[in-house]
């Protein structure tokens, strides 16, 4: 078997990804040089934040293999945020708030794998059905109005920043990236999730638990929506029931644009976390230069495609 | 080898199930409100049907040949403004009719270029198109929603000589058209070869790709033609326009029985599929539910059909065996 640090993803596609983000941070510099400045790398990092956490689950739902993939994962930041803010106001202390988003989360992340694992439905289709079902019921407990009403340590948490760097950034992106790359590259749990995704055949005769795990996974997609919906709120003071809009789509993009295989069994959480990076500066520098962000889902799928294309190729010539 | 034999209007468990499940709505929601029976709303539930039904019957082909297209309703919108600019234009209706289903069919081209061509599995090529679609709408529009529309594609609103919506002439000529082609020609018979297997069918010297080009064609043609009926009854093109259609598209689809894993479809049941997601839309809407629950019966049906499918067919005496395909 290949080492699995040459699973972890085509050194193709990171190299291009850093040469592209190298572009995009020229290209930004060129257009508008007072851009350079700490407060832009603390909005990157604070814009990266629900995107990064999203995008680490998603990816590893698909890694697993199993025609994986999460679309319901933006209906999850929704309806956990909303049902945050809602058991706050109807009287719970403001301390479980943490506990409720990412306990909702990972609530509805197991429900997924329930269907997935369980039931047998393929993934596509169970997490369509759950991605309607979670996003119209966090619209209509609101009415689609923003609840509002956070505690203040919260925001402080939230909008906090330590030299340059948002402080959940730190406190969440970080050690959640950090713990699945060590997880993966390093333990059998790791080793068991590429294997089930590169031959699910081949990891059930070994012994590989694979229903169990894959059944892990989608929950813990859930969960880190679920603390991706705690930031939320955290940082914009309000839950608002379209927080995730567009959220399976993005963190689709990042993932595929990291290097994760559609088949599963094929990249790792550094691309991602490159992917997502290029994504976010890409938006932010779209923002500083006054063009309408609806640029940027342009970009981004000419980018999908492009990298993919370049990767077929690349492929054909060796 | 069953699905060959099926006649253009043959049911099985499913198509039966989901018809029952359409006349149970029709009968509740008539009993419930005093608006839901009547012909104008009947009329209007076919007019909402119409567009979902076209992309529907397109996304059933692609689902069958193992494909999927979720930038369809994108493709919709961008026909739609095209559709759009020729009534501004005073185009000769017959022309401008034609505008939708042409630019269609060429963006379906484009699509299979990048799928096909590049070998990018079809969910991750479309999702970039996506991207790219959306922009292109938001440049075409300028930022502004084309609104007033002038009134040359009214016509297609109207009822026909015989007193029957043009709507419903429509569905029935779209999926007479679709029937033909995928069980009574070597196109439908290739199509489904492919989503059994695409390897065997290339094997057996099947032109897989140029089947899965013109099965994207199709698709394209009939959102375009879904884009003609949507200026033509709302006059007005918006910046979202069709951003949650493929998705519902995929969701009808799947509840008619249409399996994602393709070489297995059913066109009656994505017919049905559509008529019972909208008649649950409209019954539950004219109830005073408010719409932004629709999503959640779009879903909840979705999940709850197939999970009674798999429940069913595990228990040994399945007394909900009707269910089982």
């Amino acid at each position: 078997m290949n080492r699995v640090r040459n699973l972890q993803g085509p050194a193709l596609v990171l190299s291009l990804l850093s040469l592209l983000w190298i572009i995009v941070i020229l290209g930004l510099l060129a257009l508008k040089p007072s851009a350079l400045s700490v407060g832009t790398i603390t909005t990157i990092l604070q814009f990266s934040t629900i995107l990064a956490l999203v995008s680490l689950g998603q990816g590893m739902v698909i890694l697993a293999g199993g025609a994986g993939i999460d679309l319901s994962v933006g209906g999850t930041v929704s309806l956990s945020a909303v049902l945050g803010m809602l058991v706050l106001k109807a009287g719970l202390s403001p301390f479980f708030l943490p506990f409720v988003c990412i306990g909702t989360g990972t609530a509805l992340g197991a429900f997924n794998g329930v269907l997935v694992m369980k039931l047998r439905i393929l993934p596509l289709i169970a997490t369509l059905g759950t991605f309607f079902v979670y996003s119209g019921v966090a619209l209509s407990l609101t009415g689609g109005s923003a609840q509002s009403g956070v505690p203040d340590w919260l925001l402080w948490w939230g909008r906090g920043v330590l030299a340059g760097i948002p402080v959940p950034f730190l406190t969440i992106a970080v050690p959640a990236f950090a713990l699945a790359g060590i997880v993966l590259a390093w333990t059998s749990w790791g080793r068991w999730v590429y294997a089930m995704g590169f031959n699910e055949r081949s990891a059930r005769l070994v012994g590989v638990p694979v229903d169990r795990a894959r059944l892990i996974l989608y929950s813990l997609s859930g969960t880190l929506a679920g603390a991706a919906a705690l930031f939320s709120l955290a940082w914009l003071g309000s839950g608002r029931p379209n927080i995730g809009q567009n959220l399976e789509l993005e963190s689709l993009t990042a993932a595929m644009l990291g290097g994760i295989a559609i088949f599963g069994g094929r990249g790792g959480v550094g691309g991602v976390f490159a992917a997502v990076m290029l994504l976010v500066t890409l938006k932010t520098g779209l923002l500083q230069l006054n063009v309408n962000t609806v640029w940027q889902v342009g970009i981004v799928g000419a980018l999908l495609i492009f990298v993919l294309l370049a990767d077929r190729f690349s492929q054909s010539w060796r | 080898m069953r699905q060959l034999k099926d006649g253009i209007f043959s049911l099985n468990g499913r198509e039966l199930a989901l018809l029952a499940a359409c006349t149970l709505a029709i009968i509740v929601f008539s009993v419930a409100s005093p608006y839901f029976g009547t012909p104008g709303n009947a009329a209007t539930i076919l007019r909402n049907s119409v567009e979902l039904l076209l992309v529907g019957l397109g996304m059933t082909l692609l689902l069958a040949m193992g494909g999927i297209d979720v930038s369809v309703g994108i493709v919709m919108g961008l026909a739609a403004i095209c559709v759009g600019r020729a009534l501004e234009a005073n185009t000769d209706p017959v022309l401008t009719a034609l505008v939708g289903p042409i630019i269609g069919a060429l963006l379906g081209l484009v699509t299979a270029a990048v799928v096909v061509l590049g070998r990018i599995p079809a969910i991750v090529g479309t999702l970039g198109l996506l991207g790219i679609y959306r922009t292109a709408i938001f440049i075409l529009l300028g930022g502004q929603w084309l609104s007033g529309l002038p009134t040359g594609l009214t016509v297609l609103l109207g009822t026909s000589l015989l007193g029957v919506p043009i709507a419903a002439f429509v569905i029935v000529l779209a999926y007479i058209a679709v029937w033909v082609a995928l069980r009574r020609t070597p196109f439908g018979l290739h199509l489904l070869a492919i989503g059994n297997s695409e390897e065997k069918a290339r094997l057996s010297g099947i032109p897989v790709a140029k089947v899965r080009f013109a099965t994207f064609i199709i698709s394209g043609a009939l959102a375009g033609l879904a884009a003609t009926f949507y200026v033509a009854s709302y006059r007005n093109v918006e910046m979202t326009i069709g951003s949650t259609l493929a998705l519902d598209a995929i969701a009808a689809v799947v509840l008619g029985g249409t399996s994602i894993l393709g070489g297995k479809c059913s066109l009656v049941g994505t017919v049905l599929g559509v008529l019972l997601l909208r008649i649950l839309q409209n019954g539950l809407l004219l109830m005073g539910v408010p719409s932004l629950w629709q999503p959640v019966v779009t879903g909840g049906l979705l999940i709850g059909v197939l999970s009674v499918e798999v429940l069913s067919a595990r228990l040994p005496m399945s007394p909900l065996g009707w269910a089982r395909r």
